[in-house]
């Protein structure tokens, strides 16, 4: 193993350290302002037959994103729906990899977890790519994309390019790649917060309380019929 | 905000911007924060669909023009970088006019967008906060104002006088009592002590007595002690269209005063798929008002009947083919799928289903007061291609709904696409397969139980 700089040192841990905590406490402030605002009541007794109803609601809006077949959407755009698998198991992949290589590197010696970190995350890129493209070509997209969801696609996907380099933890033939991953990592992580990539902190709101409703009225879970 | 920006903004503008600031629940904001500008969306909407090649119409697009103000005063990066994130204000009258066009003439509130967001957003919901907040400054179609102003004044949303639907509950008794032979048969009015007080729509009173009178001749040979309302009949309601929840409480507690002052144990709501959500589910909200009644729709109450042996009824008298339309407030906003088909396979011999069906219906074009507002004619009869297409394929000779308004999208739909398809309701069905006066009964229900309180309230 070759000795860490100073540089790629601080960049592995101080730098994560202030950036974590700096995303925690916004993250923080973002969800005490977000229960700020009243969540309104229903006063009605249900309308579905199940008395748990409102539960089963709440855990089935929250499963629909494990649940292809519950959307149409999903179900007339699988290849979307695989993208999209593949793209949040690269940036899981890639996050575990920003704790793995300054806390636990040993962890990387094994080669088949390298390969399995390496395949996840370039097939993330693959898919970054792949929806950057769609978001500048496909007219309904491009219609609806703000300067900061191309920067969020182009900004994950060269995470991804040096978060896939990095992988080996390997810094014989220089540290050039570890040193942009952990910055990039950084920046990401100060970033997140005002970007639309904070989305997965309001997920589990949004969808508890349009379960919660639909739930309570009898609409969750779907109730579908095959052929339609 | 700056005062320099601030002072250069209308009135009406500086209104919409500080009512929206009241407005924003728990449940509207996860909406306008989430959109991730996936586009998952852009194709569950009938007018995305009709109008090919024209990202206008998608959803998320729509969107984005209440969202921008959401994030331009009421989130981070859109206060300080406005541009980033495609936030903006709105300052002029003429701008709260464009965005009228878009939240009342550009999407029914349908809600079926909402089913396909991997995020949970539902437009539906902030379209119609929007919709309040315009017509909190007197920003709205012509229609709209029309029918919110009958609704206020009159207590219906057709502006129907007191003695006109007196005078016509009156003639469809003795309709009624013709085609019985019957002269004991009535229509109560104001009985009290009764079990069930029945609401209607009052479309019904102006364009369409019949469902009235098959009401009455299913309650008749039901021997159902019932009774309607001098006042406070109408179980529509506008607020629900128009977002503004005053409007849409008075509405509701007249209904619920009367039906507490008449002593009834159930309030049977006719069949209509925004005057059921807004009476039975949005209306106590609205008037905060805890209901010590029973609420269901008539189609349960039908069903119940049947299963009870209160009435027989027999579906060679209905041989048409025919087919159902979900009504997007029964299927999307109060889950009601499954009672009006098994109801309709009690009455007829030949059904059909649409796809996609349920949940994922398409709407009938008339969804969100889209009737009133002519000035959206044409769009809403170019998105109706896609129901059109929908009925078209069952083959049907008759489509069913359980809702007056998708009556009119409906007709609407098939007078313009030509498609030579009668429009009935349940209750018209019902009535035409009653056997009556110990005639054999050809459809025998077996072994059917009252499902209480599914949709009723204790
Ligand atoms: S609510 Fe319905 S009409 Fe409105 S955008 Fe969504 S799908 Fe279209
Ligand atoms: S599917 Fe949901 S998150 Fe995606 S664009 Fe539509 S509203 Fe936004």
């Amino acid at each position: 193993m070759n000795e860490l700089s100073a540089q790629l040192h601080f960049a592995e841990h101080r730098l994560q350290e202030v950036a974590l905590a700096f995303m925690a406490l916004v993250y923080l402030t973002r969800v005490l302002w977000f229960l700020r605002h009243k969540a309104g009541g229903e006063r009605q007794p249900t309308t579905a037959r199940d008395p748990k109803a409102r539960r089963r609601g709440i855990l089935y809006s929250w499963a629909t994103v494990a649940m292809p077949w519950a959307m149409e959407s999903t179900r007339r755009m699988p290849f979307f729906y695989v993208q999209f698998v593949l793209f949040h198991l690269g940036v899981t992949a890639a996050i575990t990899l920003s704790f793995l290589i300054p806390y636990g590197p040993g962890v990387l010696e094994s080669s088949a977890l390298v390969l399995v970190f390496q395949v996840l995350i370039w097939a993330a890129f693959a898919v970054g790519v792949l929806r950057l493209a769609r978001r500048i070509r496909n007219p309904y997209i491009r219609a609806i994309s703000s300067p900061d969801d191309f920067f969020a696609v182009f900004l994950l996907t060269v995470w991804f390019f040096f978060a896939a380099l990095s992988v080996p933890n390997d810094v014989s033939g220089g540290e050039g790649i570890l040193l942009t991953y952990f910055w990039l990592t950084a920046f990401f992580l100060v970033y997140v917060p005002f970007s639309k990539i904070s989305h997965y902190l309001y997920y589990p709101f949004t969808r508890y309380y349009l379960g919660k409703s639909l739930g309570y009225r009898g609409v969750y879970p779907v109730y579908r019929v095959q052929g339609s | 905000m700056s005062t320099t920006e601030k002072q250069t903004r209308s009135w009406k503008a500086e209104r919409v911007l500080d009512g929206m600031g009241k407005k924003l629940s728990r449940q509207i904001t996860g909406s306008l924060v989430a959109c991730v500008h996936c586009g998952m969306c852009t194709e569950s909407c009938h007018y995305v669909l009709a109008n090919p090649g024209d990202p206008t119409y998608a959803p998320a697009y729509k969107a984005d023009k209440i969202r921008r103000l959401f994030k331009r005063h009421h989130d981070w990066t859109g206060k300080v970088f406005p541009w980033w994130v495609k936030a903006g204000s709105v300052y002029t009258d003429e701008e709260l006019e464009e965005l009228k066009d878009i939240v009342f003439g550009r999407c029914t509130n349908c809600r079926r967008c909402t089913f396909s967001c991997p995020m949970g957003v539902d437009l539906a919901t902030f379209n119609r906060m929007a919709r309040g907040l315009l017509v909190s400054v007197g920003i709205m179609p012509e229609g709209v104002a029309v029918v919110s102003k009958d609704q206020w004044e009159t207590g219906n949303q057709m502006g129907v006088l007191k003695e006109d639907y007196l005078e016509t509950l009156e003639w469809m008794e003795e309709e009624l009592q013709d085609e019985l032979d019957d002269p004991t048969v009535s229509i109560p009015v104001d009985q009290p002590d009764c079990d069930v007080v029945y609401s209607i729509n009052p479309r019904e009173v102006k364009y369409d007595p019949r469902t009235i009178s098959d009401a009455a001749k299913i309650f008749h040979v039901a021997r159902e002690k019932w009774t309607m309302a001098s006042e406070g009949w109408d179980m529509t309601n506008f607020g629900l269209f128009s977002g503004d929840d005053a409007l849409g409480g008075s509405v509701a507690s007249r209904l619920y005063e009367k039906v507490n002052e008449l002593r009834g144990k159930t309030l049977v709501i006719s069949e209509c798929g925004h005057g059921f959500r807004s009476t039975r589910c949005e209306g106590p909200n609205w008037a905060k008002f805890d209901v010590p009644f029973v609420m269901e729709s008539s189609i349960f109450t039908m069903l119940r009947y049947i299963k009870e042996g209160r009435i027989k009824v027999d579906k060679s008298k209905n041989p048409k083919p025919v087919t159902y339309h979900d009504s997007c407030n029964f299927a999307r906003s109060c889950g009601i799928t499954e009672e009006p088909r098994e109801l309709l396979h009690l009455v007829c011999e030949d059904v059909r289903e649409m796809y996609p069906n349920r949940a994922e219906n398409y709407c009938c074009t008339g969804g969100g007061g889209a009737m009133s507002m002519s000035e959206y004619t044409r769009e809403r009869l170019k998105s109706g291609v896609v129901k059109a297409n929908q009925l078209e394929a069952t083959g049907a000779e008759v489509v069913v709904t359980s809702c007056h308004n998708c009556v009119d999208g409906l007709t609407d739909v098939i007078r313009h696409y030509k498609l030579g398809m009668e429009v009935t309701q349940l209750v018209n069905l019902v009535a035409n397969a009653l056997v009556i006066e110990g005639k054999p009964a050809h459809a025998v229900v077996p072994g059917l139980e009252v499902e209480a309180g599914s949709n009723a309230q204790a």
